[in-house]
């Protein structure tokens, strides 16, 4: 019996999919690179943009004509709006949300694929509350041996308009701490390099539980003590942070500890204020300008990442070039610029999507252009210098491995050895070109490998 | 912020009628733990169509308020004004930290300004802790949409009606604001429709009023 999973969306669906092939595993089911030799095909869905949901509804309707002629059988979870809920339970055979994926061998049971593992897994009828964190309970099958997510929050609270998310996965709940720290000390035994820790909101951690749990300035300093006592080089990141709970002795604890990585993903989404008053961000510029100016001072070597929406409901071209100014000011590293789509569930979809097409091409191709100025600014003056690089996998380019400096900007290197995938090296930076640079490897580290051959070839 | 319910059914207790398009409705409280300024998702039972409302009654009330106001081409609005007493309401949250910050200070010391029914989290507020420091600017069309006056301490309310000349100042609230006598110190919330906001964001800065004083809540 061989099943297919089709991810789509954010990291923290990768994270979803990597439990649901543990407990697809755990039944007994083989995992298929493709959807032709599977009796069982699931997708975990993003609504975040039309063009994912889209997705979905081709691919739904391929596997519905393949079921005229074979047995599959279907499913669905993720993020799901209400509309699309409805339309996904007359087309898929079971459609759950995340939190009840550990009812799933119940669900395909029903539908008559029993495995031996399967019958022997109990359906468990869980609080509702409990659900997410027993999905938190089951031990991923890791998509990588070297990089890991750990989920520490799911949900979300803030409703920003142009976001369905609090309507998709529910409020915030945060993942008891003790159970990231078991996490996260088990990948930094299996020698992982690269942990992530993961949350719609993850700077509000522990809020939900009043007083009852610790915040996230104290999560990172414990993650950051495990780094310390473990004796062994990789780096913590996170993702996503809210500006509005973005506080100081975050910024204190990541500099105090060498695990903790010395990058930022801080989304600003529009640089006025009317806009980001709007979309309901609960910030404003000049609060977001002091963050900025927090991480300067206390980390002036981390790289700050940001997202934006051009071309939301109402934005003028006034504003648009607030946003362009705010790009310049920050001078971000990298920057996801998105155009802006009504979602359906989402606040801003009963509004009108005044801007056209054509003005959102253009504002996002400028922001763009501030962009490849800004990074450029930054990594020339990488040029000379000698980066620790996490080696990531073979480029595209022939020839050449890539990785990712500790500020997660891209790396290539005329290199072969596949035995560097998943390890740090040093790189002396050499050249760049926009958002990325490139670089060869530090005459010690050469040396090091041409060892590690020869003791091979002895 | 202890949010003990997430998503459940409710039963409507009351349906007050303020105006021919404006209501008050009443449900049970289901133990409900909130803060003033958070808000509800409601909707019919079953239904897919739920809309945001902030909670209008107060932390001590023994039951839930919401204060809608009938929109044209509103879905959600018009299903719930024709609801009665004993059916039964969808209930998502409570969300939102809108007067979190508020809500520690004692006393208030803070100023609010809403425009129709953006006075609903500070009604919140003023039934959760009357004995506050809170001033009230309130824009609304005419007297009759001043809902529920007495239940504010009336020196601390100043009520802008724009089309008549019954509130205590004549004309819309953002120009009252350009001449009232502001308070440095005071935070000040907002909350209404984006260009009552908007436009009374430019008069407090313009003002003196520095922006991280400055909170808001858009009604949409």
């Amino acid at each position: 019996m061989r099943y297919y999973l089709m991810t789509l969306g954010c990291q923290m669906n990768l994270s979803d999919g990597e439990r649901i092939h543990s407990v697809l595993k755990g039944m007994g089911l083989e995992q298929s690179d493709s959807d032709e030799n599977a009796d069982l095909v699931g997708i975990i869905a993003c609504s975040v943009r039309q063009k994912a949901i889209d997705k979905v509804y081709n691919q739904v309707a391929r596997w519905n004509r393949k079921k005229n002629h074979s047995n599959l059988i279907t499913f669905i979870s993720g993020c799901i709006l209400p509309d699309d809920r409805e339309r996904f339970l007359k087309l898929f055979d079971m459609v759950f949300p995340m939190s009840e994926v550990n009812h799933l061998p119940e669900m395909i049971r029903s539908y008559g694929i029993a495995s031996p593992a399967s019958l022997e897994i109990p359906f468990s009828g869980i609080p509702k509350n409990e659900q997410i964190f027993s999905l938190w309970n089951i031990q991923p099958s890791y998509r990588s041996t070297f990089e890991a997510f750990v989920p520490i929050q799911n949900g979300c609270n803030k409703f920003c308009t142009f976001c369905a998310v609090p309507y998709t996965r529910g409020r915030e709940v945060s993942r008891p701490s003790s159970e990231i720290f078991q996490q996260v000390q088990d990948l930094i035994e299996r020698n992982y390099r690269s942990i992530t820790l993961l949350g719609q909101n993850v700077n509000s951690y522990g809020l939900d539980k009043g007083g009852k749990e610790i915040g996230f300035a104290q999560l990172l300093e414990e993650i950051g003590k495990l780094g310390t006592n473990s004796g062994k080089e990789f780096w913590v990141y996170f993702t996503s942070p809210h500006p509005r709970d973005m506080t100081s002795d975050v910024l204190d604890i990541i500099s105090a500890y060498p695990h903790l990585a010395k990058q930022i993903h801080l989304p600003l989404q529009s640089g006025d204020d009317k806009i980001l008053v709007k979309m309901n961000r609960n910030h404003s510029l000049e609060q977001y300008r002091e963050i900025v100016q927090g991480i300067r001072t206390k980390l002036p070597e981390a790289t700050l990442f940001t997202d934006i929406i051009v071309g939301f409901s109402g934005e003028t071209e006034a504003q648009h070039r607030r946003t362009m100014d705010a790009m310049n000011e920050f001078s971000f590293n990298m920057a996801y610029v998105a155009q802006y789509s009504p979602r359906p569930g989402a606040a801003s979809f009963r509004w009108e999507d005044t801007v056209l097409k054509e003005d959102k091409r253009r504002r996002l191709h400028q922001l763009n252009e501030i962009l490849s100025t800004t990074a450029s600014l930054h990594n020339s003056a990488l040029v000379g210098k000698t980066c620790r690089v996490l080696v990531t996998g073979t480029d595209r380019l022939p020839g050449y491995l890539k990785g990712l400096t500790e500020g997660k900007i891209n790396v290539r290197f005329p290199a072969t050895q596949l035995s560097l995938v998943g390890e740090f090296t040093d790189l002396i930076i050499t050249g760049y070109s926009g958002l990325s640079v490139e670089g060869k490897m530090a005459p010690i580290q050469v040396a090091a490998l041409a060892t590690d051959e020869l003791n091979l070839q002895l | 912020m202890n949010a003990k319910v997430e998503q459940a059914t409710f039963v409507i207790e009351k349906v007050r009628h303020l105006t021919e398009s404006t209501y008050v409705l009443r449900f049970s409280r289901n133990e409900m733990k909130f803060s003033p300024g958070q808000h509800l998702v409601l909707g019919l039972p079953g239904s897919t169509e739920l809309r945001e409302y902030s909670i209008y009654s107060g932390v001590n009330d023994d039951f839930l308020e919401v204060l809608i106001k009938e929109v044209d081409e509103g879905l959600v609005s018009r299903q719930l004004k024709n609801i009665r007493s004993g059916d039964q309401l969808e209930v998502r949250g409570p969300y939102g930290f809108f007067l979190t910050r508020a809500s520690k200070q004692d006393p208030g010391g803070v100023l609010f300004i809403s425009s129709g029914t953006g006075i609903a989290p500070f009604h919140s507020f003023v039934r959760s802790f009357p004995e506050s420091d809170y001033r009230l600017i309130h824009g609304v069309r005419n007297l009759e949409e001043g809902y529920d006056l007495d239940h504010y301490q009336r020196a601390y309310i100043t009520l802008c009606t724009s089309r008549d000349d019954q509130g205590d100042f004549s004309g819309r609230l953002t120009d009252h604001l350009l001449e009232a006598e502001l308070d440095p110190e005071r935070d000040v919330y907002l909350c209404g429709n984006s260009n009552m906001i908007f436009d009374a964001m430019d008069i407090l800065r313009a003002r003196g009023i520095p922006q991280n004083q400055i909170f808001t809540e858009v009604y949409f």
